[in-house]
Formats: C-alpha cells, sequence, structure tokens
C-alpha cells in the first residue's frame, strides 16, 4: 500500500469539490442578489425574528451527543479488534469483552436514568388524560 | 533516513501533495482562531481536522487518520456544535471575546517565543531527514499493539469513558426534588 | 499469560467501580452504595497485602518484581506501597463523604462511583511503567475529579471551582501529551526503561535540544497536577469551591497521583538527566514552599488555609527532587531522595486527611469556615480541638506526631546530597518550616484559649454528635499520625522495601 493507493480517492474528491463549486459558482452568479440583515440572520429566511432563537436547546441533545461520541470512540477501538480478532484469540475476545461489558454499563445506567427518556412531560400528561386510571393505581 | 537537498524536493511527489494539504491546514487553523462568529469557527475547525487526517494518511498512519475523522469530525464537532446551541452564547458575530492589547501582546510574546523555540529545536532534530518510503502501518498492527501490550491502558479508557458520562449525566440533569426521592422517582 | 494475582488489586476495584454503580441504580438505601465501595476497597487491599508479603505466603510463588506486558506494568515494592497508600486514602475519603453527602445532596451513588474509578486511575497509576499507560491512568484520575468538584450544582462557588479545575486540568494534559510525544518522537521509545537506555546516546546530538523540550514539558505538565507555583493558581479557588471531602481527596490522592508520575518519570525514565529535571525541581520546591506559606499567614478562611498549606506540604515534597542538582549526585543519594519522597507522601496522606477530617466535623458543627468562628473550640468540643491540634502540629512538623520525620527524613535527604544548592534549598525549608508553625499554632491557640464568638451557640453545639463514620475515619488517622510518629522505624521499613524497588536504579 503506497501513497498511489490513495489516487481514486484524490480523484473522488476533487470531483466532488468541483461539481459543488461548479454548481454554487452558477447559482451565485445567475441568482439575483438583495441582501438585508434579516436574510443573513442564522435560521431565518427574510422574515424579521421576533425574539431570540428558544432561550435554551433542551439539554437533552447533549447527552444524545454525548453518548454518540463514548460509542463511536468504542467502534475505533472494535475495529482494531476486529481487522485480526482470530489471531488475538480468547485473551483478546477477554479484553474486549470487558471493554464493551463497561459500555454495556454505561448504556444500563443511561436508560435507568431517563437519559433516553423524551418528553416525559407530555407522556405523564397523556396518561392523566388517556388512562386515569392507571396514574390512580400508581399513585396508590 | 536520506539527507534531502533542494533537487530532492522538487522530485518528490509526496512534497507537493504536503503542500497542497499543509497550507490549507494553516489557514484554515487560523481563521478558527480569527472568526468572530463561532458556528464559522468550528466549520473552519472541520477543515483544519479534515487537514490534520490526510496528513497522517501521508504519513502511513491509515488507522489515526480514520480515528480522527470518525472521531473528531464525526462526534466532537458534533458536540461542539451541539455546545453552542444550548448554551445562551448569541450564534452571531462575537464582539465581546476580545482581550485588552496589552495582554494580547503579551500573549503573542510568549507563544511567539515558544514557537520559535521548538521549530529551531524541531529543525536540529529532524530537519535533515524525509519521510522514509515505509509501509503503511496497517489498522492490524495497531491492534495487534493494543491487545498485546497496552491492555491494560485499553481497558482504562473504558472506565474514563464510563466515567465521563456517568459525571456528565449528573452535571447536565436538573436534581431531583426531595419529594421525588422520598417517592423513590429519583430514577425518572 | 497473564498474572492474574498481580493484577488483582486492579480487577477487585474495577469490579467494585461497576458494583457500586449497579448497587446505585436498585432501589435500596443509598448509604449501601457507600457500604459496597468501602467492602470493594477492603477486598482490593488484600491482593496488595498477599503480593507484598509473598515470601513469606506457602500458596503465593516469589517472582520478586513481576513485569507484566513487555516493561510497561510492573508490580513491585514501591507500587505496592503506593496502591496501599492509595486505597488507604480513599478509605478515608469514602468515610468522609458519607456524613457529608446524606446531609443534603443527591447523586450519591454517582459521586462514589466516580471517586472509586479516580481511585482505579490512581492504582493503575503506580505501576505504570510507561508513557501511554501513566497518561492514561493519570486522566482517570483526574477525570471524574473535575466533575466531583462541581457536584454542589447550585452553588456558585462550586461551579467556579470545577470550571477552574477543569480548564487547567485539560491544559496540563495537553502539555504532558505534548511533551511526553516530544520524548516519544526522539528516544523511539515508550517504556521507562527504553527511555532511560536511548536518553544516553541523545546527548550532545542533533536530538537533545527537542528531548529537552519534552523533558520539561512532561515536567510541567506534573507541575500542575501537584499545583506546584508557579502553576498553582486554580488550587485555593479549588479547594474553596469544592464540597470539603472532594478537597481531601484532591489534595491527597489526586495530589499523590501527579507525585507518582514525577516520580516515576524522573527517577526511572529522565534518571540520567538530573542536570535537567533537578534545576527545574529545584526552582518549583523553593516556589512552592515560600509562596505557599506567606499565602497561608493572610487566610481568614480555614479550607483556603489548608489550600495553600498543601501547596506548601507540596514543596516539601519536592525538595528531595531539588537536591539532584548537585552535580555529580550519586545512585545512593538519588535513592536517598527517593525514599524522603515517599516517606513524605505517607506521612501526609494520613495528617491531610484527618486535618480535612476534622474540618468536616467542625463544619457540619459551626456551618462555618471563617476561622474566627473556631476559636473557643475547646470549651465545647474538647475531643476535636484536640485532634485539631493533633493535625497542625504534625503538619507543623512537631514530635512526636508522625509530620517530624517527613521532615527528618527530607532534610537528610537534601545534607547528604551536599553542596551549595542542596544547601540552599535546605535553608529555605527550614525557614518554611518556621513560617508555617506560625499559622498551624495560630489556629490551634484560636481553637484553645480565645473565647467563643457570641453568635456562636455554644450550648447546641456542645450537643452535637459527630457522624459515625466520620468518628471513625478520625479515628484512623489520629491513630496512624501518632503511631508512626512514636515509632517512624515502620515507615523506614516500608522505605527500605520501595528503595529495591523496580530497580530502574
Amino acid at each position: 500500500m503506497t501513497l498511489a493507493d490513495y489516487l481514486p480517492i484524490a480523484l473522488m474528491f476533487v470531483l466532488g469539490v468541483g461539481f459543488a463549486s461548479v454548481a454554487m459558482y452558477f447559482s451565485w452568479r445567475i441568482a439575483p442578489k438583495k441582501p438585508t440583515p434579516e436574510k443573513l440572520a442564522p435560521y431565518e429566511c427574510g422574515i424579521v425574528p421576533l425574539q431570540e432563537p428558544a432561550q435554551r436547546f433542551p439539554v437533552k441533545f447533549y447527552m444524545v451527543a454525548m453518548l454518540f461520541v463514548i460509542f463511536d470512540v468504542e467502534i475505533i477501538f472494535l475495529f482494531a479488534w476486529a481487522v485480526r480478532f482470530d489471531q488475538f484469540g480468547w485473551a483478546g475476545i477477554a479484553a474486549v469483552g470487558i471493554f464493551v461489558a463497561l459500555l454495556i454499563e454505561t448504556l444500563v445506567y443511561v436508560w435507568k436514568r431517563g437519559a433516553l427518556d423524551w418528553n416525559v412531560a407530555r407522556r405523564a400528561r397523556y396518561r392523566r388524560v388517556v388512562a386515569p386510571e392507571r396514574v390512580q393505581e400508581e399513585a396508590a | 533516513m536520506v539527507a534531502v537537498t533542494a533537487g530532492d524536493w522538487f522530485s518528490t511527489p509526496e512534497n507537493y501533495v504536503f503542500l497542497a494539504i499543509a497550507l490549507p491546514l494553516v489557514f484554515a487553523g487560523w481563521r478558527v482562531v480569527t472568526s468572530s462568529n463561532v458556528v464559522h469557527a468550528v466549520l473552519y475547525l472541520v477543515g483544519a481536522l479534515g487537514g490534520s487526517a490526510a496528513l497522517f494518511l501521508l504519513l502511513g498512519a491509515e488507522f489515526v487518520a480514520w480515528a480522527v475523522v470518525l472521531v473528531y469530525i464525526g462526534a466532537v464537532v458534533v458536540l461542539f456544535l451541539f455546545g453552542i446551541m444550548i448554551t445562551r452564547a448569541p450564534i452571531g458575530v462575537e464582539v465581546e471575546l476580545s482581550h485588552p492589547l496589552r495582554v494580547r501582546i503579551s500573549a503573542a510574546l510568549v507563544s511567539g517565543a515558544l514557537f520559535v523555540l521548538i521549530a529551531i529545536a524541531a529543525l536540529t532534530a529532524f530537519g535533515s531527514e524525509s519521510i522514509p518510503e515505509a509501509e503503511v502501518t496497517r489498522t492490524a498492527d495497531i491492534g495487534q499493539s493494543i491487545f498485546e501490550r497496552f491492555v491494560i491502558p485499553f481497558e482504562v479508557v473504558s472506565v474514563v469513558l464510563l466515567a465521563a458520562l456517568v459525571g456528565g449525566i449528573v452535571i447536565a440533569r436538573r436534581d431531583p426534588s426531595p419529594e421525588e426521592i422520598a417517592a423513590g422517582k429519583e430514577t425518572l | 499469560m497473564i498474572d492474574y494475582h498481580a493484577l488483582a488489586p486492579e480487577l477487585l476495584l474495577a469490579g467494585t467501580v461497576l458494583a457500586v454503580l449497579t448497587v446505585d441504580l436498585l432501589r435500596v438505601e443509598k448509604y449501601w452504595v457507600a457500604v459496597v465501595g468501602l467492602f470493594g476497597l477492603f477486598l482490593s487491599f488484600i491482593p496488595v497485602l498477599t503480593l507484598g508479603f509473598c515470601d513469606t505466603l506457602t500458596f503465593c510463588e516469589d517472582t520478586g518484581t513481576r513485569f507484566l506486558f513487555g516493561e510497561s506494568y510492573a508490580v513491585d515494592s514501591f507500587s505496592l506501597v503506593l496502591k496501599a497508600l492509595f486505597l488507604g486514602s480513599a478509605f478515608v475519603a469514602v468515610l468522609l463523604s458519607v456524613g457529608y453527602l446524606e446531609s443534603d445532596r443527591f447523586w450519591q451513588g454517582e459521586f462514589y462511583f466516580l471517586m472509586l474509578s479516580s481511585v482505579l486511575g490512581a492504582v493503575v497509576m503506580a505501576s505504570s511503567r510507561d508513557l501511554v499507560t501513566i497518561f492514561v491512568a493519570l486522566e482517570l484520575v483526574t477525570g471524574p475529579t473535575f466533575l466531583m468538584a462541581g457536584w454542589r450544582k447550585g452553588d456558585p462557588r462550586s461551579n467556579e471551582a470545577m470550571l477552574k479545575f477543569f480548564i487547567i486540568g485539560v491544559l496540563s494534559a495537553a502539555l504532558l501529551l505534548f511533551g511526553m510525544s516530544l520524548v516519544y518522537g526522539t528516544t523511539g521509545e515508550l517504556t521507562f526503561a527504553g527511555i532511560r537506555a536511548e536518553a544516553a546516546g541523545i546527548r550532545g546530538g542533533d536530538l537533545e535540544a527537542l528531548f529537552t523540550v519534552g523533558v520539561l514539558f512532561t515536567l510541567l505538565g506534573f507541575a500542575f497536577k501537584v499545583s506546584a507555583v508557579p502553576f498553582h493558581f486554580w488550587t485555593p479557588d479549588t479547594y474553596e469551591g469544592s464540597p470539603t471531602p472532594v478537597t481531601a481527596y484532591l489534595s491527597v490522592v489526586s495530589k499523590t497521583a501527579g507525585f507518582v508520575g514525577l516520580l516515576a518519570i524522573c527517577y526511572l525514565a529522565f534518571r540520567d538527566a538530573t542536570f535537567l529535571w533537578g534545576p527545574a525541581l529545584w526552582v518549583l520546591a523553593a516556589a512552592s514552599m515560600t509562596v505557599g506559606n506567606l499565602a497561608a499567614l493572610r487566610q481568614t478562611n480555614i479550607v483556603r488555609l489548608l489550600g495553600y498549606s498543601s501547596i506548601a506540604q507540596g514543596g516539601f515534597i519536592l525538595v528531595p527532587f531539588g537536591a539532584a542538582v548537585a552535580a555529580g549526585v550519586t545512585d545512593v543519594q538519588l535513592e536517598e531522595a527517593f525514599f524522603a519522597t515517599v516517606t513524605y507522601l505517607l506521612i501526609y496522606a494520613f495528617m491531610n486527611l484527618g486535618a480535612f477530617a476534622v474540618i468536616i466535623a467542625g463544619g457540619n458543627r459551626l456551618r462555618s469556615a471563617e476561622i474566627g468562628d473556631w476559636a473557643g473550640m475547646f470549651g465545647y468540643a474538647p475531643g476535636l480541638a484536640t485532634m485539631l491540634a493533633v493535625f497542625f502540629f504534625s503538619l507543623a512538623g512537631i514530635p512526636p506526631l508522625a509530620g517530624w520525620f517527613a521532615k527528618f527524613v527530607m532534610f537528610r535527604a537534601v545534607l547528604s546530597v551536599g553542596g551549595g544548592w542542596a544547601a540552599a534549598l535546605a535553608i529555605i525549608a527550614a525557614v518554611n518550616s518556621v513560617i508555617a508553625f506560625v499559622y498551624y499554632a495560630k489556629v490551634v491557640k484560636s481553637a484553645f484559649m480565645d473565647p467563643a464568638p457570641e453568635h456562636v451557640a455554644v450550648a447546641d453545639l456542645a450537643r452535637m454528635p459527630t457522624v459515625p463514620s466520620l468518628q471513625f475515619a478520625l479515628v484512623l488517622t489520629v491513630a496512624g499520625v501518632i503511631v508512626l510518629g512514636i515509632f517512624p522505624g515502620i515507615i523506614a521499613e516500608i522505605g527500605e522495601l520501595t528503595k529495591t524497588f523496580a530497580s530502574g536504579f
């Protein structure tokens, strides 16, 4: 494997960038341009925003992103194991087993603590409206 | 390890590839710290990370390159964007970030001096060497060293990840009220 | 084949970490989490003992130093002594946390989980003999402590403590990693033994400048971890803002972990580069002692006072390193210096944890950390006031409390090296011991002789009990400080063991 083997990837990259820039260039050339501050604002398309966009995003987004990063890192390590797992034998399986067990514990923890639970409030309201008898049972 | 002369430099194709990667990389890095729009800064960061991944490929370190792409570009940048979005920082242009001139000058002096020092040290150490035409380091070889020699750090990393996530959730979540705890609803 | 006996402490502790998190998820009373944690710490202490006394046990095959995974993980007497220190300190730190967390905090299970993960990192660190392992272990030590520092989420000072600690911690990790990468790049080796062998050939060559930069950055990274002046700015704020048990943990376990890294790096990897780290650590030692003590003199908050005092104590611990500044320092003298640092760390753990236990117990009653409010404590809580005196005088180095032996060994190590620079360091240390005595004694005097301030309801305070777990912690530490002070031979014995350690010497 040498640098030359990356040539197709490089070509693909150049073609991709080239196609995107050509398309963007022409749309920029052809389209009429009448910028106003409102149009340049993020998340807007010409309408004056009435207020700052969402005071705060729910912190759940962040937790999901965090989970994603952690399992992403896990995949990197599993990748290193998977390419030649037969060679590492039982010791390798034990090592990966402990690693995965710890990450499963992560998942269990997250699940039990309800970090994957969206719309807790809405579901509670739904239960009150749709199944009041169940709510009463639980309270009792 | 071959000594490099000027003639060699121009006749080695790797050098042109290196330039094609390194110049945009430096530009992107510069823009990361000079953009006054936070979101633009993050996008330049993507460029800078992509450039460094390409440099790793050039050095034959495939696994590291793809790890940079997957973990940094794929995940960490997403985390950055979420971080920007969920905090109350204004998303547009940021003007309040600048320090007084006095601080900026001393910071520039210190970092400039450090840069010169390390650059000179690095040039004396490796200035006369070129990248050997070595084989690409296979991912399987990395796997081998992880599972034969670095088993302990590998397992420790998983505990670090677990601790980071658990702690992160505790810090990010609302404290349950005393009534909720009394009712055994702490897990909600 | 993996030597499972050698890895038993780590494996048991890792099991405990998982068990703690699992127990927390079950719906049981929260104190069970602490009980499981304490039991696990005790359990992982047993293999440390069986490994340590391997030669006297019939079932144990004594193989001397056990190296695992090449030369990157060593189980030797040095690492065993420090593992014992870490496990013991963590045991006390958990005891300190129980009452504190039960009083008004949530998320107790997670707290113990994080603390035990951090201890696991420290235990791994004691055995690490290569750059990768030591770095990852150090991250495991510090990562959870960032979060623990911010445990009181509603308190802005706790938030500030966490944020400052986190930013400085990440910065120092980056510096450390940069330094390590340069060391690896110039030597091509990751194990300490390998680096030491390669470093000899680097001297005078093209690589020397870059290698020097690498060594200095590595030291810099650890200097942040042990909060040596001038890298100490985060310390007082973090110590004051964090929950007090976390402060106790930070000032003992986390700091000791930093020193273990420094010991391993300096004496094993850069053993032949004393001319590099000797002068650097000489300066850090002198600056830490002086700045820490002078700042402590002016404190009115007792936690802050102990924060600066721990910076100064860090300086004392660095003194034996600084003694290596002398040209032509011999192996025997370095051994002496190594022994002095390990001894100081052992005794420091007892007395500092004890001091924090007293502060937590006193803080529970007074709800104040102002030194003025502690006046007259002898009147209504004579036991607590006496223990305050014991720990503070031990920190000051008054015989027959353990602190004197730590200082004695430290001075002996410097003076045995001799030469102008070492002598100068000894003089600085001596002057600082006197300054330190002033502020320790001031607090004790105020607790014993001054009348209690009027807003302190003496009658109520006299009736307030101390939480049992806290009492247990106090008994353990007081016993340690007094026994080790009267029979320092125990420590000397342990120290002799660690000297013959890893024998990278």
